[in-house]
């Protein structure tokens, strides 16, 4: 039996397709339109999905909705009920999208897909927990969902049992952590719904002494924190539940200064402020989740929602609760929820059984050696072909070894906003030039950004302070951990300035290539470990096809292209075909 | 010459037409919003409902009850 999961109208639109219950291909439309965080109904996401498995519509026996539009419908009109009439112009601008899309759902799928079956509607924060249990190895689990918000639930929490989900309570809109972190987002210059893992990202520039940052008991003052976890916000620092900017006047105040610009320097000040925010957050996170424990007394917890996303606080939960495992899915925002809405339909509401949980995220397209092939030489682009896989081991280890960037392009793309080896670029952590180069020539990002390293499982606590064993999530790039001191100076451009690196660990099973290629890198350098970052500039959804792929390799500074069996060398093809810098956006 | 000249009259006619819709899209709302969510909204505040519920609390928790549990297929074929 086939279910088709779909999340699309609010930002990151995905598709999820199961068979029998196991997940089999799993796409964002983003991909295909490129358009980052492509919020428009995932047609070439759905049509993807079919044609991995050569099925049509037809074979469809279910479509699982991430939300029930209606409720959600309610919450908007009560907004602007509750706020008139300061939300007209939100009101104005937000209704035809309800009035010619949102509410129109099972009409939209039926004449876009000519689909003729059953939808179902799943609630969002049940899709989100469905997202997280009902893949996860666990036969029970404590659940955790946080978003910004769903219908009207922002925060929820429950238990799951082999194939039932209870959720047990909820915190609503419009109290929101996700909705703090975005407006502190919004209010240091970024952009929301994107941005937040730069904030984190920027955190340890800050001071993380909740003694001495003096925003520390500012940020306190927005957010009314109990010893359960539960939470308000006082809502005269906010706008965002009626009007299209987060942050108020009174927060700016609090703050000592107005939004800041897009692309403004982060002055010590902005890195405080993202530090302040990180504690706020992770003391919210740390007492919902020891309530959690209380409550349901198992030690293992599955998170899910954009909060779950928030990698420095994951790798702390296991030091801070009384949990002994963690599961997060790699795509555990809205994205992911296609995932739960069919997973929720086959397994909690046709009652069908769970046999397997989700070991990879490698459930997008991948292009056979004769199809890249085609594309080479139909484009007239120079290239050189490995004569076997060890081949392109050793030879791609060597030149990352001396120093060269390496797109790297193999099998099925990933699920999920991380590049965990399919769509990765790979360069030298020992490298101590290489973070500003990747930086300023390929990825045209800020520079306080730090770059994840990837690691083989089985040398992960080698070179991490890791929780142990360590935790499936680490295989999404989903926890931060510290490196342990002395590697420091020897892999500097994965080690963030607090000693800490977002790792990859991967085990060969996931990705035989991948895991060769580190351990072929270790040999010659020492160290098993590569930089590994998203295949695709600012602003840029990472890359999917071939041609994605060589555009990017041509507009940056990646020096080779290593695209199934062949190699492609950016000095050895034109230059000019475009410029990838101008381009680099928020 | 004359197809070129009738597609022009065609797309200007579309470009006026979706002027139009959203001059008319735009007074309908801003009627419903005046007269539906304005009533609603007055009604509410005479009547001291809240809507959002937004005040703080010094009670022991903010947690509220959800009790979402599987339920019955025909309840996911609803979209509320």
């Amino acid at each position: 039996m086939y279910v088709l999961g779909i999340s699309c109208f609010y930002h990151d639109s995905a598709v999820a397709l199961l068979k029998d219950g196991r997940i089999v291909a799993a796409a964002e439309e983003e991909r295909f339109t490129r358009k980052k965080h492509d919020k428009s109904f995932p047609l070439n996401a759905v049509n993807y999905c079919l044609k991995s498995q050569g099925i049509t519509i037809k074979d469809i026996a279910y479509i699982g909705f991430y939300e029930k539009p209606l409720l959600k419908f309610e919450r908007i009109i009560s907004q602007h009920i509750s706020a008139f009439p300061f939300s007209a112009k939100t009101f104005l601008s937000s209704i035809p999208s309800w009035l010619n899309e949102k509410l129109r759902i099972p009409k939209i799928i039926r004449k876009k897909l000519k689909y003729k079956g059953d939808i179902l509607f799943i609630d969002h924060h049940l899709s989100h927990a469905a997202s997280a249990f009902l893949v996860s190895p666990f036969e029970k689990a404590a659940i955790l969902t946080v978003d910004g918000v769903g219908e009207w639930t922002t925060t929820a929490y429950g238990m799951g049992e082999i194939n039932k989900i209870n959720l047990l309570k909820e915190i609503k809109f419009p109290h929101s952590l996700g909705l703090l972190y975005s407006a502190l987002t919004a209010y240091l210059g970024f952009s929301v719904n994107n941005s937040e893992y730069k904030v984190m990202g920027l955190s340890p520039f800050g001071d993380m002494n909740k003694d001495t940052n003096i925003y520390y008991p500012k940020i306190k003052k927005l957010i009314d924190i109990k010893d359960d976890g539960s939470y308000r916000m006082d809502l005269s620092y906010f706008l965002y539940h009626y009007k299209d900017k987060m942050p108020s006047k009174k927060m700016c105040n609090l703050l000592g200064g107005p939004i800041s610009p897009r692309d403004a320097e982060m002055t010590q000040r902005h890195k405080d402020i993202a530090a302040a925010l990180q504690l706020v957050f992770e003391e919210v996170m740390f007492k919902m989740l020891n309530h959690l424990y209380e409550v349901t007394k198992c030690e293992n917890v599955v998170l899910a929602g954009g909060c779950a996303l928030n990698s420095v606080c994951n790798g702390k939960i296991l030091k801070n609760t009384p949990f002994k495992n963690i599961w997060i899915q790699p795509n555990a925002t809205d994205g992911g929820t296609s995932i739960g809405a069919a997973a929720y339909v086959y397994h909690s509401v046709l009652g069908n059984k769970r046999e397997t949980h989700m070991t990879h995220g490698f459930l997008g397209p991948e292009f056979s050696n004769e199809e890249i092939k085609l594309f080479l030489d139909e484009n007239k682009i120079n290239y050189t072909e490995f004569k076997n896989d060890k081949d392109l081991v050793i030879k791609t280890a060597k030149l990352i070894n001396e120093n060269n960037v390496i797109g790297w392009f193999q099998g099925r793309m990933e699920w999920g906003p991380r590049a965990l080896g399919s769509r990765s670029i790979l360069a030298n952590p020992c490298n101590p030039q290489a973070k500003e180069l990747l930086n300023l020539k390929v990825k045209h990002r800020e520079k306080f950004r730090p770059f994840a390293p990837v690691v083989c499982a089985d040398d992960t606590l080698t070179y991490f302070d890791c929780d142990s064993p360590v935790p499936e999530p680490t295989d999404f790039m989903l926890m931060v951990y510290p490196v342990h001191k002395k590697w420091h100076k020897i892999i500097p451009s994965v080690t963030h300035v607090d000693g800490s690196g977002r790792l990859q660990s991967i085990r060969r099973e996931q990705n035989p290539k991948y895991y060769d290629l580190i351990k072929e890198f270790g040999e010659l350098s020492g160290v098993p470990i590569l930089i590994n970052t998203s295949f695709n500039i600012r602003g840029e959804p990472i890359v999917c096809t071939p041609y994605d792929a060589y555009k990017c390799m041509m507009g940056t500074g990646i020096d080779c292209l290593v695209m199934g069996n062949m190699l492609i060398k950016r000095e050895e093809n034109p230059k000019d075909m475009w410029d990838s810098e101008s381009l680099a956006k928020d | 010459m004359k197809k070129g000249f009738f597609s022009g009259i065609k797309a200007g006619f579309t470009g006026f037409s979706k002027i139009i819709t959203a001059v008319v899209n735009f007074f309908l709302l801003l009627l419903v919003y005046i007269v539906g969510v304005g009533l609603t909204s007055i009604f509410s505040k005479i009547s001291k409902r809240e809507i959002l519920d937004q005040k703080l609390h010094n009670e022991k928790t903010y947690w509220s009850d959800l009790n979402l549990t599987d339920s019955n297929i025909e309840r996911y074929y609803r979209q509320f």
